[in-house]
C-alpha cells in the first residue's frame, strides 16, 4: 500500500529544542464535509486532497499573518497517496526552496520540519496533511492489508505482521487491536464495559464544544450500550470516525516566530520508541507502556519539562481504549486506573490532565494525529473556548499505534 | 476434529519461504515454531530474521499446543465480505512455551471462556485462494 511509511526521526536532541514554532494553523470543515458526504446533494463532488489540502492551507496562512512570500518550503503527508511536494508548492503559490514527501500520520513529521529548518533548509514551511479515506470508502480491516507490502526483504518497515498475518483466523483491523487489550485489560482490573462508556463520553464532551467537529450528539450510556459491537468487547462508540479532510501547520524559525498574529508555539520535544519483539504480549499484557515510556521521558528530558509541567494532552484515540494506554503508559495517573480516572473528571478542565479536549478521533475529526496538533496550539494560545485550560504554557501530543509511540511537547512561546 | 467436514473457506494465509513450512507441519498435524539457532527466542508469527538478535537460522521445534486463555474478541463487523459468517469468537491464547497466538475457539464460545482457561491445539480443515489447508484451532483442555 502507499505509504506506510517510515520517516527517519531526527535524534531528541536539546540542541532542537524551541528552534522552531507553529505560527498558523489551518483545517477544513469536518462536520460540515462530513455531512455533505453522507447526503450527496446534487452537484457534490469527492473532496481531493488537493482541494482539501489546499483550503487547510489557506487558513493556516491568514491565521499566520504572514504572506505566500513568506513560505520557502513545503512538506506533504499523504497516507493513501497524494501529488508530489513540488507540485502541491507551485499550486499554492508557493516559491518554495525545500519541498519534501513528509511521512503520512504525525509520527515524525512535525520534528522532521523542525529539524530542516534547524539545518537552515527552510526557515518558514507549510506542512499539509490530506486524507480523503470515507469518500474513496476505504475499508480499515480484512484484507486491506494482505501483507507487509512495501517492506524490505525481512519484511521490516511495510506494515506490522499482526495487520495481516492473523486473516486465516478472521482477525484484522485497528478495532481488533484495542478490542483485545481491552478484553485482557477487563481481567486483569475488573473493568466492565458501562466504564470504558466514560472515555467515549467525555471525549464527545469536548467534540460538543466545537463548530468543526463530525459528532456533535450527546452521547449517553444507554446510546452507548444499544450501539452495535465492531469487534466485541468494543462498541461502535469506542472507535474513531473516518472522515476526509486536511490539516496545514505552519512552521517558523523559533526567532522569526515573534511579533506575529499570534504567540508562537515552540516544538520543544520529542522522541518515539517502537516495539521490536513480542508485539503481541507488549500490546495485551503491558499495554505498550514500555515505549509510552522510553519516548515519553525522552521527550520531556529534550523540553526540559516534567511530566507534572505537562497540563494538557492530545493523545491519538483510533479507540476509546488507545487513550487509556497513553494516559496510563505516559504516567498521568497508575496502570489499572485510567477508566476511574476519566469518570472523576480527571481527563477534562479541573481535572488533572484535559485530554482530546477538541473531540480527538473518536468525536471530532480523524485526521490521523494532524488536529490533535492544532488543538494543542489553540489551547498554548488560549484560544481554546470553552475547554480551554487555564494559563497553561505546556502540551503534549502523542500518536500512539499497536506497536509505537510517537511524543511531542510544546511550550508557548512567552514562557522561558 | 478429523476433517470429516467440508474445509472452511478462510482469508488468506500470509505464504511463500518461510511461512510454508509453519503450514506443511500444520498439514501433518504438529504446531511448530522458530527457533532461534542464535539466541533460543521463539518466534511467532514466521519471521526471516530473529527478532531479538537478528540471526536467520532457526530449529523448526514442536511446542506442546496447551496453553491458556489471555484475551478475546468477537468480530461483529463484517470486514471480509462476508467469507467468515458472523459473530464469529478468537482467542488469544499463551502457549506453554511463551509466544502468544491468535486463534479460534473449537467447541466453545465468548459465553465459555474464563481468564487463564486452559486450551488444546487441534486442526481443522480449511482453504483459501491457494488451497486447502489445515489450520490450527483451540479446543478446551
Amino acid at each position: 500500500m502507499a505509504g506506510y511509511g517510515a520517516i527517519t526521526m531526527p535524534p531528541p536532541d536539546r540542541a532542537f529544542s524551541r528552534k522552531a514554532s507553529i505560527v498558523g494553523i489551518g483545517e477544513t470543515d469536518y462536520g460540515a464535509d462530513y455531512q455533505a458526504e453522507r447526503k450527496r446533494p446534487e452537484g457534490w463532488e469527492a473532496p481531493t486532497e488537493e482541494k482539501l489540502l489546499t483550503t487547510a492551507f489557506e487558513r493556516a496562512l491568514a491565521d499566520s499573518g504572514l504572506d505566500r512570500e513568506d513560505i520557502d518550503g513545503v512538506t506533504t503527508s499523504f497516507t493513501y497517496g497524494g501529488p508530489p511536494a513540488g507540485d502541491v508548492a507551485k499550486m499554492l503559490g508557493v516559491n518554495a526552496r525545500f519541498c519534501l514527501a513528509n511521512g503520512n500520520i504525525m509520527a515524525g513529521p512535525l520534528p522532521v520540519a523542525c529539524a530542516a529548518i534547524a539545518a537552515g533548509k527552510a526557515d518558514t514551511i507549510a506542512m499539509v496533511f490530506a486524507v480523503a479515506s470515507r469518500s474513496a470508502g476505504r475499508l480499515f480491516g480484512g484484507m486491506t492489508h494482505e501483507t507487509g507490502g512495501g517492506g524490505d526483504a525481512d519484511g521490516e518497515g511495510g506494515a506490522p505482521a499482526s495487520y495481516y498475518y492473523f486473516h486465516p483466523w478472521g482477525w484484522s483491523s485497528q478495532a481488533a487491536h484495542w478490542a483485545m487489550i481491552f478484553a485482557h485489560y477487563q481481567w486483569k482490573y475488573g473493568a466492565r464495559e458501562q466504564d470504558l462508556y466514560e472515555v467515549a463520553r467525555q471525549v464527545r464532551e469536548h467534540a460538543r464544544a466545537q463548530a468543526s467537529a463530525v459528532m456533535t450528539r450527546e452521547l449517553t450510556l444507554d446510546d452507548y450500550l444499544a450501539s452495535r459491537y465492531i469487534v466485541r468487547p468494543l462498541h461502535l462508540f469506542d472507535i474513531c470516525i473516518v472522515n476526509d479532510g486536511a490539516v496545514c501547520l505552519i512552521v517558523r524559525r523559533a526567532d522569526m516566530a515573534r511579533g506575529l498574529r499570534h504567540v508562537p508555539v515552540d516544538v520543544a520535544g520529542w522522541s518515539w520508541a517502537k516495539i521490536r519483539r513480542n508485539k503481541l504480549h507488549t500490546m495485551v499484557r503491558e499495554q505498550l507502556r514500555p515505549q509510552l515510556q522510553q519516548a515519553g521521558g525522552e521527550a520531556l528530558a529534550m523540553a526540559g519539562v516534567s511530566l507534572a509541567d505537562i497540563r494538557h494532552f492530545e493523545g491519538y484515540d483510533a479507540s476509546s481504549m488507545h487513550l487509556v494506554n497513553q494516559v496510563e503508559g505516559y504516567g498521568f495517573t497508575a496502570p489499572g486506573t485510567g477508566l476511574a480516572f476519566c469518570r472523576d473528571g480527571q481527563m477534562t478542565v479541573g481535572g488533572r490532565i484535559p485530554t482530546n479536549t477538541a473531540g480527538g478521533n473518536l468525536s471530532h475529526a480523524y485526521m490521523q494525529g494532524w488536529s490533535q496538533v492544532a488543538e494543542a496550539v489553540r489551547q498554548l494560545r488560549h484560544e481554546a473556548g470553552q475547554y480551554q485550560v487555564p494559563g497553561i504554557r505546556v502540551s503534549m501530543t502523542s500518536l500512539a499505534q499497536t506497536d509505537q509511540a510517537h511524543p511531542i511537547v510544546y511550550i508557548r512561546g512567552d514562557c522561558a | 476434529m478429523t476433517g470429516k467436514r467440508p474445509a472452511e473457506k478462510r482469508p488468506d494465509r500470509t505464504l511463500g519461504p518461510p511461512h510454508d513450512t509453519f503450514w506443511e507441519w500444520c498439514g501433518k498435524g504438529e504446531l511448530r515454531l522458530q527457533r532461534c539457532d542464535g539466541c533460543g527466542h521463539l518466534a511467532w508469527p514466521v519471521v526471516r530474521k530473529c527478532e531479538c538478535c537478528d540471526a536467520r537460522a532457526f530449529t523448526w521445534e514442536r511446542v506442546s499446543g496447551r496453553g491458556k486463555v489471555v484475551s478475546w474478541t468477537t468480530f461483529e463487523r463484517d470486514y471480509y465480505r462476508g467469507l467468515m459468517p458472523l459473530p464469529y469468537d478468537t482467542i488469544l491464547v499463551e502457549l506453554e512455551e511463551g509466544p502468544l497466538f491468535v486463534s479460534n475457539p473449537q467447541g466453545f464460545g465468548r459465553q465459555d471462556i474464563t481468564p487463564d482457561m486452559p486450551v488444546q491445539v487441534g486442526f481443522i480443515d480449511a482453504g483459501d485462494a491457494a488451497g486447502t489447508f489445515r489450520l490450527p484451532v483451540f479446543e478446551r483442555a
